[in-house]
């Protein structure tokens, strides 16, 4: 009962701080408030703790990991943006990973605080199948991997956005100015720092995209290595569980799929004609995919990957 | 033949007339070699013949374009945008196949995909059955495409990765400010010493090389090697794949506790690889099945002790396996996959034990159900009553009396008594039977030796490799650096080192070769 009260004032409590850190996180993103950011900062570390401490408690609750249905693997999930957040932070990187890190975590918080889910909110007692030791390694590479491609994928969204928005701006441009500026706007970094009249923010623009595009490239690699690692581990258990290392289960192969196109970002990476935009769409696809694979099997309740209705074949 | 031919040819950079590279390999033509070998003294002879026929052959174009094929196809197959429309395809075919339902009867496409109303306008039953979509992953379109894939990763590990390591292994030191300041990251730094830098470098973690002024360095090299390791580790998972699905054999068995069964007998070949072991004579004996609970009555774990009787009737080893814990013994693994009940122990009054066999029930839902029935009175008459016994699993039995209700609830092991219509029925015991499944797979070790392989190189690949060249030009240090994967940390961990160098205080300008301690503690002092 305890442990209960205190996982319910955990959660909630650590919904309330993420509120307000994204409120305090939006005002910083207008106009820098030192202060605010300074507050938005503290809060994550705070939602960080808090989440942290949920998972622990109900670690100890249950006798188990706590990833043993789809309401404790969110928690995990929005734990493992927090951790994300803070890694970057302590590396002490200039980067936009928070400004997708904190409204990530916020709604897969919000969503595990909310009605949704209420009748998956009691800790399940480990089915047969899951009772080994390959459980953490499996589950928490998946849920941390599946948190950095979010991440990478929202990175590589937002320069979708901008570089729409930018082309959009070139289309209304090419009406009303002449094309000079615009084959230099279209051109690189030199030719725009030539251009003075009006690329400063051209130019501003232009380190933006470059670097969602550089932080998504690398948050995305992460979360290959650790799809990877995940993937594989989850072939070893099912070896050791079901009698075969892959069964072409729908969610082993949704995994299989995102890693796939994963692989195909990191390949349009390489080369320098297919890069920015171009890998930033395999990466929004990417997106799509991760939920399909998170979310959309569970729901559809089908393959050995089931949770909650996980019996013994 | 062409292969060889082709890496003489980069190695050797001959730029001589065909023929001659031709008589060079000529002897590694098989059918050749086969005559020398039976008729020694004709030799000579062949071989002025063969390179007749051979110069003869490379005189014509339609032999030297042949001979170029095969690099021609694999620069087509190492081609990125091909590898990665075969990656898109295969995860298109991927999707599909979930989509799909796999391995139904035909009635049901048919249903599903109706000619007179096609999904999507285009898609029904008969692209399923023709493309063989209804077992999508083992359909010959998800295969080829598997096997194209290969093809690419070897062509592309071939013709673009080694020589882009070779090149990256071939350090140089750029000599000239122009070209190093044509780097991704340049500065110069004024009043500074290449030695200081060679020094903060190497406390870094680089690899630092120096001639003279100019200074060469780099970290990380393995982070180029680690996509070669991936590429390769790929054809070792998807070789022990096809091993696999080749040479395994399976089975499942349903064996109720007490009960033997051979090995041999229910294992069935995968493929045209298998080939049956010797551990197929052995035989297997469940010694008993049995279930852990939780204190909620769910069940926690199976576990099933079995023996291995070898053909004299000794045991050979004995393991009580449960879901996660497999019997491995001499290429055969046994796994906990199911369970049953086969039989109650019943006793009525005085009379009994009697066993009842337990037949599974079929209801709605993922549960299972068993159920049997002791007759009660004329078992001859047309209208046979008796009190049905119901289990969902070992260890509770519902029994109903003759009229069908609920008569109560007892537990194998409590031999306690139920009295129903007059009659006392103890359950003396309940007999599971223990679902297992067999299988030998000679694919797992090299599946495992890629899967090893493939975590560790993932792993490395994350790295990056960075090269920083310097020179010195006066008294400024010229930097330039570059780096494959992570480049904004690499410009702001060159940035950071760069400020960590300390700046020489002079007055006069030293010329560069003579810039050491003496001069910079004599500057300083100055």
């Amino acid at each position: 009962m305890i442990f209960a009260t205190l996982e319910h004032i955990l959660t909630h409590i650590s919904f309330s701080i993420i509120s307000i850190v994204i409120t305090t996180h939006l005002m910083t993103f207008a106009r820098e408030i030192a202060g605010l950011s300074d507050l938005s900062e503290k809060g994550m570390i705070a939602v960080f703790l808090r989440i942290t401490g949920l998972l622990v408690t109900r670690w100890i609750y249950s006798g188990h990991l706590p990833l043993s249905n789809l309401y404790e693997s969110l928690i995990f999930l929005s734990w493992g943006f927090s951790l994300i957040h803070m890694i970057s932070k302590i590396q002490n990187h200039k980067n936009f990973l928070s400004s997708i890190t904190a409204p990530s975590a916020i709604l897969t918080q919000g969503f595990v605080t909310s009605g949704l889910l209420t009748e998956m909110h009691q800790s399940a007692i480990l089915v047969p199948a899951l009772q080994s030791h390959w459980l953490i390694m499996h589950v928490s590479m998946m849920l941390l991997s599946y948190a950095a491609l979010l991440c990478g994928s929202l990175l590589s969204i937002a320069l979708l956005v901008i570089t729409f928005r930018k082309k959009l701006d070139i289309i209304f441009l090419l009406i009303r100015l002449f094309s000079f500026g615009e084959i230099q706007y279209l051109n690189e970094k030199r030719s725009i720092l030539q251009n003075t009249s009006f690329s400063f923010r051209n130019y501003h623009k232009y380190q933006l995209t470059q670097q969602l595009d550089h932080w998504s490239y690398r948050v995305i690699g992460i979360g290959f290595t650790l799809l990877t690692l995940g993937i594989l581990s989850g072939a070893v258990w099912a070896n050791e569980a079901w009698g075969s290392y892959w069964n072409w289960d729908p969610k082993e192969t949704w995994a299989f799929i995102t890693w796939t196109i994963s692989a195909i970002y990191l390949h349009t990476r390489t080369n320098k004609n297919l890069q920015s935009a171009n890998s930033a769409i395999v990466a929004s696809i990417g997106f799509l995919i991760i939920w399909i694979c998170y979310f959309g099997v569970n729901l559809l309740g089908i393959g050995l990957h089931s949770y909650g209705s996980f019996a013994l074949r | 033949m062409a292969k060889i031919q082709s890496s003489d040819d980069t190695k050797r950079k001959i730029r001589k007339p065909i023929s001659q590279k031709i008589i060079l390999s000529g002897p590694l033509d098989s059918p050749e070699i086969s005559e020398n070998v039976n008729a020694k003294v004709e030799i000579p002879a062949i071989d002025a013949q063969k390179v007749e026929i051979l110069a003869k052959k490379a005189r014509n174009p339609l032999w030297v374009s042949l001979k170029r094929v095969p690099r021609r196809i694999a620069s087509v197959l190492s081609n990125l945008p091909l590898a990665i429309g075969e990656m898109a395809t295969i995860a298109g075919l991927m999707a599909l196949g979930t989509v799909i339902e796999q391995g139904e009867a035909p009635e049901l496409y048919f249903q599903k995909y109706p000619e007179d109303n096609p999904v999507l306008g285009f898609f029904t039953w008969r692209w399923v059955l023709y493309l063989g979509f209804d077992h999508m992953f083992s359909s010959p379109v998800f295969l080829g495409m598997l096997v194209l894939l290969a093809a690419s990763l070897m062509a592309c590990t071939y013709t673009t990765q080694v020589p882009l390591v070779r090149v990256a292994r071939r350090w140089s030191f750029l000599t000239s400010a122009e070209s190093i300041r044509k780097q991704e990251v340049a500065d110069s730094l004024p009043r500074a010493s290449i030695k200081d830098l060679g020094v903060i470098l190497m406390g870094a973690g680089y690899e630092v090389f120096s001639k003279g002024p100019s200074l060469y360095a780099f970290k990380g090299m393995a982070g180029r090697f680690a996509p070669i390791g991936v590429h390769l580790a790929m054809l070792l998972i998807m070789a022990g794949a096809t091993l696999s699905a080749t040479g395994s054999f399976r089975g499942s068995v349903t064996v109720p506790q007490g009960l033997n069964f051979v090995i041999g007998d229910i294992m069935g070949p995968s493929g045209f690889l298998s080939n049956p072991m010797p551990s197929f004579n052995t035989e297997v004996h469940v010694n008993r099945f049995y279930m852990d609970y939780y204190e909620s009555g769910e069940v926690s774990q199976f576990h099933t002790d079995l023996s291995l009787l070898n053909l004299d009737g000794k045991e050979v080893m004995r393991k009580t396996i449960s879901v996660n814990d497999p019997l491995r013994y001499d290429g055969v693994t046994i796994y906990q996959t199911d369970w049953g009940i086969s039989a109650l122990q019943v006793s009525k009054d005085t009379d009994g034990p009697f066993n009842l066999a337990m037949a599974p029930l079929k209801i709605n839902g993922d549960k299972k159900l068993y159920g049997t029935f002791l007759p009660v009175g004329d078992t001859n008459s047309s209208n046979v009553k008796g009190i049905s016994m119901l289990a969902r699993d070992l260890q509770s039995i519902v029994l109903y009396d003759q009229e069908g209700k609920f008569a109560g609830v007892r537990r194998p092991s409590s031999k306690l008594p139920i009295d129903i219509d007059g009659m006392k029925i103890v359950i003396e015991d309940a007999i599971g039977s223990t679902g297992l499944e067999l299988k030998t797979d000679p694919g797992v070790p090299i599946v495992y030796a890629g899967f090893g392989a493939l975590m560790l190189t993932t792993c490395i690949s994350y790295l990056s490799h960075s090269q920083i060249w310097a020179l010195q030009d006066g008294t400024t240090v010229v930097v330039g650096g570059k780096t494959n994967r992570g480049k904004v940390e690499f410009a702001g961990e060159l940035n950071r080192l760069l400020d960590s160098i300390p700046e020489i205080v002079n007055t006069k300008t030293t010329p560069s070769k003579t810039l050491n301690s003496e001069s910079k503690d004599g500057d300083s002092l100055v």
